[in-house]
Order: C-alpha cells, then sequence, then structure tokens
C-alpha cells in the first residue's frame, strides 16, 4: 500500500508544479513557488526505491527514484527552494519558474529515455521563457544564445533517441546503455548524445551564454543555472551515454583533452578577469570541464569508471550544491555592493591581502622546511609560490585576459605532444 | 434490419442534408441554421463513433450504388477510411462552433454554412470512397464546394486566390481522371483492395505503370500542395479563418494527402510500387517539399501566410511516411494525417482570434499579444511546438515513426531531413512565440474588440484550446487504445501489411 502511495506521489512531484503554473489555478495560493516544490521535498526524505510505469503515457514512460536519483533530487530541491527565496519574481515569471521546476522534476525522475527527453525539453524551453521574462538586455541576449543551443541540442538528442529505440525497445536508461553498447550505431549515437548535452549543460566551447548570464542574470536564475541546464545536462550524460561497458580510447581521448581545456581556460579566464561576480561563472565553466575530463577518462579506462561509478551522483549533486553556494554568495555580496561600489574594491583588496599573506606564510614555511632539511616539500612550496607571483604578474599586466584562447590552445598542443612523446 | 450496410451512407448524409436545407434559409435564420449546423455534425460524429466500435470489434460496413454498368458508387469503413472520417468529423464541429462565432453578423452566412457542409460531405465521400471512381467524384465534389469559400469575402484578391485554386484543382482533377481512366482499361476494375490490385500486371505493362502512378500522384499532389503544384495554398490563406482551418487541417490538402496513402496502398500495394521504382522518387519530392514549404515559411510576415507555407512542408511528411515503404514509417505517415490536423487547425484558430479580436494579421505586429490574448497564444504555442516536433506535442508522435521507419527501411537520410524540418520550424515558430510572450505590447492595437473579461468570444476562443488540448492528448495518450496512434497501428497491421 505504502509503496503505491510512494508511486504516486513520484507522478505528483511532477503534476504538482506543472498544475500551479496555470496562473488561474494558483491565483488565490500565498508562496506558490515554495509550495510547488513540497512534494519533492517529501519525496527526498522517503528513503525506498519506487517506480513508477505509466505505459499509456506517450510511448511508455516510467518514474523512478534510487539512491542516485535522490542525490540529484535533493540537490534540486535545495537549489529551487533557494532560488525561491532570493528573488521576488512576477506572477508572469513564475509561470515559467513552475514550468521550469516541473519539467526538471520530471527528468530528475524520469526513468527511460522518452521520459527525460520530454520533460528536459519542457525544462529548457521553460527556463528560456524565466530568463527572458523581465531580463535586461543582455540577458536577453545570452537568452538568444541560449535558446538555440537548446535547440540544435534537442536536435541531436532526438536523433540519438531514434537512434536507440532502433537499437532496444526497452527505452530504460540501463537497458540502453547496454544495448548500445553493442550497436552499429553506438558511435553516432554517443557523438550525438554528448553533443547535446555539451550544448545543453554549457561546457566549453559552448559555455558563452552561460558564462555571460552569470554576469548579467539575477541571483535566482544564476542559481538556477547551476541546477537547471548544466546539472540536467551532466545527469544526461551520465544516464545516455554508454559509460564503463566497453573501451573507446580515441573518442575518450578527445574528451580528455576538452576536458582539460576547458578547466584550463575556465582558470586562466578566474584568474585574469577576477570580478568577483565571474567566480560562480567560470568556476562552473571548470566543473563541467572536469566532468568532462572524468567522462575521457572512464572511456579510456572503463574498470576506472566502474570502480568509482558509485561516486558520480554524490559527487555531481556535491558540485551543484558547492557552486550554488558560491553563486549565493557572491550574489548576496553582489546584491550589498554594486560592481562600481568601493565596497567591491574592498572586495579585491582583502583577496590581495589574503594572497600576499598566503605568500608570506609560504616562504615562512619553505625556511622552515629547510631548517628541518625537507628539501622536496620546499622546493614544491617554492614552486607554488613561483606560480602564484606569475598569476600575480599576469594579472597586473592582463596578458592572460586578452590571449586566454592562444594561451589555452598552446598548452593544448603541449599536452598533445607530450602525450604523442609517450 | 441489419443498418450496418447503410451507415456510410448515413455518415455522408448526416452533413449533405442540413447543407441543402441551409441553403433554402434565409439569413437572419440563424438559430435554426445554427442548430442544423450542430445536429448534423453531433449525428455524424455519432455514427462515426459507432463505426469505430464496430470496426475495432471487426464488423464491416459497406454501401454499394449503381453508378454505371460495371462501376459503383462505393463507400466502405475500414480503419485507414474511419481514421480521416474521424478526424474530419471532429474537427467539423469544432469549426462549426469556430465559424458561427467568426461570421456572427457577417452576410451571406447561408451561403457558406450550405457549401461548409458540402465540403465536409465530400470530405467524408473522400475517406469512404471504396473505389478509385468514388473517389474521383467526391474529390470533385470538394473542389466545386470549397471554391465558393474560398471566394466568399468577394474582395479582388480572394477572386483571384479562387480563379488560382480552380486552375490548379481542376489541372489536378484532369490528371488523376486520366491516370484512373487509364488504369480501368489496364486492370478492369477500380476496386481499392488491401496490398493493391495491379499485381502481376508490372512486368507487361511497366512503364504505362509508372506514368500512370505519377499522373494519380500528380493529380492528388495538386491538393496534398506538393511542391511544385502547391501555389494555390498560400493564395487560398485570404479566405476567413474556418475556412483556412477546413482547407488545411480537414479537407482540401487532406484529402491530396489521403488520396496518395490509398494510390501507394490500395491501388498499386507498396511492395508493387517500391518494384515499379516509383516510391523513391515521390520520398524525394517529399522530402524536397518539406525543406522548401518550411524555407519559404521562414520569410513571410503574415502570419497565415507562413501557416500556409508551414502547412505545404508538413503534409509532405504523409507523403513521406508512405514513401519510405515500411510499416513504421507508414505509421509515422498515417498518424500524421490527425497531428497535423489537430496541431495546424488550432494555429489557424488562433490566427483568426488575432485578426478578428486585435485585428493582427502580420507577425511584426504580435509584439506582446500574449498579454492581451494569453488563452489564444497558449493554445498557438501548444500548436506550434507540436510542429517543432518537441515532446509532448502530437507531432512528436509523428516524427518518432517517420524517423523510426526511416531507420527500419534503411533511408538514414531522412533523419537529416526531419531534423532540417524541425530546425527551420524551431526558426519561424519561436520568434512569433518570443514576440507574443515577452516584447512590450504596443500602445494601441490596430483595432480592439472587447468582450468583458475575456479576451475574444467564447465561440473563437473554445475551438483553439479544444483543439490544442486534443493535440496534446493525443501525444500523452498514444498509447491508449483509440488513440490515433494505435489506430494507425491497426491500419498497418490490417489494411497494408497483413501477411
Amino acid at each position: 500500500m505504502s509503496e503505491k502511495i510512494y508511486a504516486i506521489t513520484l507522478l505528483f512531484v511532477v503534476l504538482w508544479p506543472l498544475f500551479l503554473a496555470v496562473p488561474m489555478l494558483r491565483a488565490r495560493l500565498p508562496w506558490p513557488r515554495h509550495l510547488a516544490i513540497i512534494p519533492a521535498a517529501v519525496l527526498t526524505l522517503i528513503f525506498q526505491d519506487v517506480s513508477l510505469d505509466l505505459d499509456w503515457l506517450l510511448l511508455g514512460t516510467r518514474f523512478a527514484i534510487d539512491a542516485n536519483a535522490r542525490w540529484i533530487l535533493t540537490m534540486s530541491v535545495a537549489i529551487w527552494l533557494t532560488a525561491a527565496t532570493v528573488n521576488p519574481v512576477s506572477n508572469r515569471a513564475t509561470t515559467f519558474f513552475l514550468l521550469t521546476m516541473a519539467g526538471n522534476l520530471g527528468a530528475v525522475l524520469a526513468a527511460d529515455l522518452v521520459g527525460f527527453f520530454c520533460f528536459s525539453t519542457i525544462m529548457g524551453y521553460g527556463f528560456y521563457g524565466l530568463l527572458i521574462q523581465g531580463g535586461n538586455m543582455a540577458v536577453r541576449r545570452s537568452g538568444r544564445l541560449y535558446i538555440i543551443f537548446l535547440v540544435a541540442a534537442d536536435l541531436a538528442l532526438f536523433e540519438a533517441l531514434l537512434l536507440a529505440a532502433f537499437a532496444t525497445e526497452d527505452l530504460r536508461f540501463v537497458s540502453v546503455q547496454q544495448a548500445m553498447a553493442g550497436s552499429a550505431t553506438t558511435s553516432l549515437y554517443f557523438w550525438m548524445a554528448l553533443t547535446a548535452f555539451v550544448l545543453r549543460a554549457g561546457i566549453w566551447p559552448f559555455h558563452l551564454w552561460l558564462t555571460s548570464l552569470f554576469k548579467s542574470a539575477s541571483l535566482s536564475i544564476c542559481l538556477l543555472l547551476v541546477g537547471v541546464p548544466v546539472a540536467m545536462g551532466l545527469v544526461g550524460a551520465l544516464r545516455w551515454l554508454p559509460l564503463g561497458l566497453s573501451a573507446s580510447v580515441g573518442p575518450g581521448l578527445v574528451i580528455l583533452i576538452i576536458g582539460i581545456t576547458a578547466i584550463m581556460y575556465a582558470v586562466l579566464r578566474l584568474v585574469s578577469r577576477s570580478t568577483l561576480r565571474m567566480l560562480p561563472g567560470w568556476s562552473t565553466v571548470a566543473a563541467t570541464g572536469l566532468f568532462i575530463a572524468a567522462l575521457g577518462v572512464g572511456l579510456i579506462q572503463p574498470a576506472v569508471w566502474l570502480q568509482y561509478a558509485y561516486l558520480q551522483y554524490p559527487l555531481l549533486a556535491g558540485m551543484g550544491i558547492l557552486l550554488a553556494v558560491m553563486t549565493l554568495i557572491v550574489g548576496r555580496s553582489q546584491d550589498r555592493h554594486s560592481d562600481d561600489d568601493p565596497a567591491m574594491d574592498r572586495v579585491e583588496a582583502l583577496s590581495r591581502e589574503v594572497a600576499q599573506r598566503g605568500g608570506v606564510m609560504l616562504r615562512w614555511s619553505q625556511n622552515r622546511l629547510h631548517q628541518i632539511r625537507c628539501f622536496w616539500l620546499a622546493l614544491w612550496l617554492k614552486t607554488v609560490q613561483q606560480a602564484s607571483v606569475v598569476i600575480d604578474r599576469l594579472r597586473t599586466v592582463n596578458v592572460v585576459s586578452q590571449w586566454t584562447a592562444s594561451i589555452t590552445v598552446f598548452v593544448l598542443i603541449g599536452l598533445a605532444l607530450a602525450w604523442l612523446a609517450r | 434490419m441489419n443498418w450496418d450496410p447503410w451507415i456510410p451512407l448515413l455518415v455522408v448524409a448526416s452533413s449533405l442534408l442540413p447543407g441543402l436545407l441551409i441553403f433554402g434559409l434565409a439569413e437572419e435564420r440563424i438559430r435554426l441554421r445554427t442548430v442544423l449546423n450542430l445536429v448534423g455534425a453531433v449525428v455524424k460524429l455519432g455514427l462515426v463513433g459507432l463505426m469505430l466500435w464496430g470496426i475495432y470489434h471487426e464488423h464491416h460496413y459497406e454501401t454499394r450504388l449503381a453508378l454505371l454498368p460495371d462501376l459503383e458508387l462505393v463507400l466502405r469503413a475500414g480503419p485507414l477510411a474511419l481514421l480521416f472520417v474521424t478526424l474530419s468529423a471532429g474537427l467539423w464541429l469544432v469549426t462549426t462552433v469556430y465559424a458561427i462565432g467568426y461570421l456572427e453578423g457577417s452576410p451571406h452566412r447561408s451561403r457558406f454554412f450550405g457549401f461548409f457542409s458540402l465540403c465536409v460531405t465530400a470530405t467524408v465521400g473522400v475517406a469512404l470512397a471504396g473505389n478509385l471512381i468514388t473517389f474521383l467524384l467526391f474529390y470533385e465534389l470538394l473542389t466545386l464546394s470549397t471554391y465558393p469559400l474560398v471566394v466568399h469575402r468577394g474582395t479582388q484578391a480572394a477572386r483571384r486566390a479562387g480563379q488560382t485554386y480552380l486552375i490548379y484543382t481542376f489541372f489536378g482533377g484532369a490528371l488523376l481522371l486520366l491516370g484512373t481512366v487509364w488504369l480501368y482499361s489496364l486492370t478492369g476494375t477500380l476496386e481499392f483492395t488491401p496490398r493493391g490490385f495491379i499485381a502481376g500486371l508490372e512486368t507487361e505493362h511497366r512503364s504505362a505503370l509508372i506514368i500512370i502512378f505519377f499522373l494519380l500522384v500528380a493529380g492528388l499532389g495538386v491538393k496534398a500542395a506538393l511542391f511544385p503544384f502547391h501555389g494555390w495554398l498560400p493564395q487560398a490563406m485570404v479566405a476567413p479563418a474556418p475556412v483556412s482551418a477546413l482547407l488545411h487541417a480537414v479537407a482540401v490538402v487532406k484529402a491530396g494527402a489521403f488520396g496518395i496513402v490509398r494510390v501507394v496502398y490500395d491501388v498499386f500495394g507498396v511492395e508493387t510500387a517500391a518494384a515499379l521504382g516509383v516510391t523513391a522518387p515521390l520520398a524525394a519530392l517529399a522530402a524536397f517539399t518539406i525543406i522548401y514549404g518550411s524555407l519559404r515559411a521562414l520569410f513571410q510576415d503574415d502570419l497565415k501566410r507562413r501557416l500556409a507555407f508551414s502547412t505545404i512542408s508538413q503534409v509532405s511528411y504523409i507523403a513521406l511516411g508512405v514513401a519510405i515503404a515500411g510499416p513504421i514509417a507508414t505509421i509515422g505517415g498515417v498518424v500524421h494525417l490527425v497531428h497535423q490536423g489537430l496541431m495546424k487547425i488550432t494555429l489557424f484558430f488562433c490566427a483568426g482570434n488575432l485578426a478578428e479580436t486585435l485585428g493582427i494579421h502580420k507577425i511584426s505586429e504580435m509584439n506582446g499579444v500574449g498579454r492581451r490574448m494569453p488563452w489564444t497564444m497558449a493554445a498557438f504555442t501548444v500548436g506550434a511546438f507540436g510542429m517543432i516536433g518537441a515532446p509532448p506535442v502530437a507531432g512528436f508522435i509523428s516524427k518518432w515513426y517517420l524517423g523510426l521507419g526511416a531507420l527500419e527501411a534503411d533511408q538514414g537520410w531522412v533523419l537529416f531531413v526531419l531534423a532540417g524540418s524541425s530546425l527551420l520550424n524551431a526558426m519561424y515558430f519561436l520568434p512569433i512565440l518570443h514576440r507574443a510572450w515577452f516584447r512590450d505590447p504596443p500602445d494601441a492595437w490596430p483595432v480592439d474588440h472587447h468582450f468583458g473579461r475575456k479576451e475574444t468570444a467564447w465561440a473563437l476562443l473554445l475551438p483553439p484550446l479544444v483543439t490544442a488540448v486534443m493535440a496534446l492528448g493525443v501525444a500523452l495518450l498514444a498509447s491508449y487504445p483509440f488513440s490515433p496512434l494505435e489506430w494507425a497501428m491497426l491500419i498497418a497491421e490490417r489494411e497494408f501489411y497483413r501477411p
């Protein structure tokens, strides 16, 4: 009996925000955005794996919650609750807010490809509405880029979906992964799906809309950027791609290089243009780069991927929450001090002071290590110190900001040559 | 008494009789005209429901009337016929309600509704036709009954559009007649038969059969607006919105597309057509029309004109599904007959609402219209997303089966056509939605009719909402028995691919 109730709760998690998205139906309800997330919050507290098969819905849709989905759902609930609290939004924006929420929660709970595709499409277009509604010119410009990528991603994902459906009738994630690992169209499927999720999550080099939104959008949108397109793009990749089943060194290498490039690029941009506001944006690009690099490693060494499979979802959820917290802290400080506020200089000055004190600490530690004859550690500390000096100089001369792309490519070539020399 | 043989005839008569009575009504007999219209539509829907149940349980409904020596007027309700009849009957009821609201206070309503009923009679006749000659008769009746609707406004543009429409459709009719007569001279029968009735002739009359196929497809392609016979359709959008809805979603273009399905499956048989090598050029032509229509739509500022080019593109999905020549693609093509109808009628109703309520005809005038008419634009949004093929709207299901069918038939290139078409659909529908929902409205609309607290009249608002919900419903409940998808599967199983 309780299992049936839990199963119905799964459906309610999705239907309730959809219901509240209709303005007429929520007209007399207080706090509709908070109310909408309650069933999902309740579901995170039920530590039981539940599934619901709806053969009559679309082409047969399944919802399920297991330990992995619970991690992502917990992250989503936290982010949605925070986003609902931090910024007041208009009645019209609330509709898009709730539509996006329904799509997001549906995608988290979907246990098959069709359901995921359907809900992530609702989420994607709903999020566009949320972005554009009341956004300034910069947000609208980024929104335009976002929707171009979204349409392209949806097309690629639809083609991947067709390839999967052609390979197997059972479209549950596990079955598809198994079927696609041995399919004649694996390679096409893999690249279609990967491209779609790279576009959706704003992974380098398709990150432009993401970083520019972090720069110009409201705090709640910035929070949702982490929890909606980015997180669901990565979750989609984990669920759709046949990982850990067979080794493919070539594609794995390409993906690894993309991941490393993304990290490097983001770090270089971060150190070169260190406005506090951009910290979450570039951190997100670096985090997604890290994820992609891990994907690449998983493709090259499937055993490694399987060995750490249990960590994927907790890490993803943790990363999402960390980025959201960072966004929140930065956003709050931004709310208190605008960009041209002298207080922002104080933030800058503080970070420089921390760096200087850090340098003093490093030098002191180095001397102490020499005294106790721990030369290797001292040498390592010296390297760190020199690197921080170089970074600080780069910031001063602003070279990195002007040549980020070139430096990234140069380092990449170096990496590729090192790999070949190996 | 067994009524089964008469039910197909009653279905045809249920709109014919009210239509003839309406012609005789004085203009001011509004209530009686409305009652006749609605009673006819409801009776037709009831009869169709009865036949649906019967066909599902393998009942047989057939009316035969002697027409000429050796030629009979045959009305037969098979699964495919019933799919089209259900679409026509269902949307006729909705369109009648819409037309009553749309034409309120305008002149010549008896004439309009008379021809409106005749048009549906002809469409139902086309759907139920059991042989090619019956099909041809109703097909021509459709031309004659829709012409007065196209020119209803009586303006110069309407007359010109009507003239173009007549030239194209008579030309198409002539090709169809030529093909039919030639085919009859070779086969001695015109009876629609599962897997076709020309098997065995393909070696002896190969060239003749290929020419006949293209004559028939060209004749039908005029109404289906296949390239290069599509020129009449964008011009015909000068007609009132209910007529546009009828032309694009229920009657004319659908009759053409339905005819192509009949020719491929019940005249030639898909295996014979493939063996003659005629399905590949048809698929190529359909693919070209899909992309061409979408590209043309991209550059139209007139809303109805953009929708018209979109129809040219979308209807060719049906021809493409049939031409791919495999069971799954056929399901995709056949189900799109219904899905496209629901989505496109929604879009035309919405376009009519914008024109009637706010005087908006152009896309460039649609800034912020979502705030003034949220329900209309919500329905439009559902229709537009359906056209793009986004889930969970009907178009997604059609594209799903077309794509899978293409893979099954080893014709991967179709996936690129589908992707290209979806991309173009997104390119010409999303900017409309962006304008309507996210741009600031102007200080004043071209005209502004007020309807109290409602955004427009109930008779105008309810039909697009109903059809939008249906466009969502047929996708969300696609796996339910009696859903269009399940019915299309039944068609493929019983009629096209029965061993």
